[in-house]
């Protein structure tokens, strides 16, 4: 009785928590800003990896006599940059009240190396004095992006040999086409951290059930399995939605972080069937817990894909425990309110899941027992 | 912008409602288990007399 009154507050906390979370992620939080880094830094980080929107902030600092007139030009080499009509260019600076100083057709040059195209956007600013820093944001996004298009990099050139910066950004540093969808993240992200919780749970009780042969331990591990079930979909189709905002699509089968995470889902679907599809209880829990153990290696295949991208292939941004991440004071809170949420939430509704599978045994037990058994 | 904001609600709703729908499974999953274990037990206490 006492338990389950603990067991109703815990609840009632986690629901309060994830109010407040929803509230804090669409209202508290301000919206990402289109550039975070400076374009040197990212230059260092990017290289190699596969990226959908790239932009770059560069700080432009006009140091000779002044400059009444400068000029810049935009790079982007794409590779398989089939679906080109669809990409704007666009350059904006802090000099002129931070209008865009040109958006057009992109042209498309075929002088790249081998396989890539190279887009080149130029014009020019007006107005910049002698020690003025230019603030110079330079974009390209795309809609229905092919989904072997693949922005490898780009510069910014100034009229000044000695002006001349460099700078490549991929999407998850900070420029974004979907500010309001990056929102999803927020229950995206404690969502799949929690489905990892419950089949660690489900490994742990795996293990001890073969070692101790004691039934509790498989309900544990049947239940925080079903769990993880449900929290993984639930990330499995947030980020889809997220994706098709960010990306153009709602997945690509090339992306290592996405691929696994579906493997990962699809091999604790096959978890819950298998058991499903057995009667005898000793069987069940034994083939489970071999199966829960063995299963547990698609976790970290898909919590570290996303973290070895330029190896691996993935475009699926990493925010925490990452170097090149970067959270807001804001989003921080936001995020770590979501996870303690999700993480009671999952407590809670597992203690309550174990009692549910007893209540079945017990009820299994007293069918037998007066040979009612269906 | 208003793409965005939509599919921030598709995103949201389907938390809620993932969320709220196992809820809702476990309570009618447990209502049911207890409904059968006690109709079970008055079956075997009318046996037992």
């Amino acid at each position: 009785m006492e338990k389950s009154k603990l067991g109703r507050i815990i609840l009632v906390g986690a629901a309060i928590l994830m109010l407040l979370t929803t509230y804090l992620a669409v209202i508290y939080v301000p919206l990402p800003q289109t550039s975070v880094k400076s374009a040197d830094k990212i230059l260092s980080s990017v290289e190699g990896s596969r990226i959908r929107v790239a932009g770059f902030v560069s700080e432009v600092y006009a140091k000779d006599t002044n400059i009444i007139t400068g000029s810049y030009l935009f790079r982007f080499s794409i590779a398989d940059f089939s679906d080109y009509q669809r990409y704007i260019a666009a350059a904006a600076g802090d000099q002129l009240d931070s209008q865009w100083w040109t958006v057009r057709p992109i042209d498309v040059v075929l002088r790249n190396p081998p396989g890539t195209f190279l887009l080149s956007v130029g014009g020019t600013w007006d107005s910049a004095g002698t020690g003025t820093n230019l603030s110079v944001l330079a974009v390209v996004v795309g809609s229905g992006i092919g989904p072997n298009s693949n922005i490898t990099g780009f510069h910014l050139r100034t009229y000044s040999q000695e002006d001349i910066t460099v700078g490549a950004s991929p999407g998850q540093f900070g420029i974004m086409t979907a500010p309001v969808a990056q929102k999803i993240f927020y229950f995206h992200m404690p969502s799949a951290w929690v489905s990892y919780l419950a089949f660690f749970v489900t490994l742990v009780a795996s293990a001890l059930y073969l070692r101790t042969r004691d039934i509790k331990y498989d309900r544990w591990a049947f239940s925080s399995a079903e769990l993880g079930v449900l929290f993984s979909t639930i990330a499995i189709t947030t980020g889809p939605v997220w994706a098709k905002q960010e990306w153009g699509v709602y997945w690509r089968w090339d992306d290592t972080k996405l691929v696994t995470t579906f493997v990962l889902w699809l091999v604790y679907i096959g978890y819950l069937m298998l058991r499903a599809s057995m009667t005898d209880t000793g069987t069940r829990a034994r083939v489970g817990a071999v199966y829960g153990i063995l299963g547990f290696v698609t976790v970290p295949m898909s919590l570290l894909s996303s973290r070895v991208a330029p190896l691996l292939q993935s475009s699926h941004p990493q925010v925490i425990a990452s170097s090149s991440g970067s959270l807001s004071p804001e989003a921080g809170m936001t995020i770590g309110i979501a996870i303690i949420a999700f993480t009671l939430l999952f407590i809670t509704m597992l203690i309550r899941r174990v009692e549910i599978a007893e209540s079945e045994e017990e009820l299994e037990e007293l069918k037998r027992t007066i040979g009612g058994e269906d | 912008m208003e793409g965005s904001f939509g599919a921030l609600y598709i995103a949201y709703s389907i938390v809620w409602l993932g969320v709220f729908a196992y809820l809702a499974y476990m309570y009618l999953r447990q209502h049911s288990i207890d409904k059968d274990i006690r109709s079970l037990k008055e079956e075997v206490a009318k046996h037992v007399k």
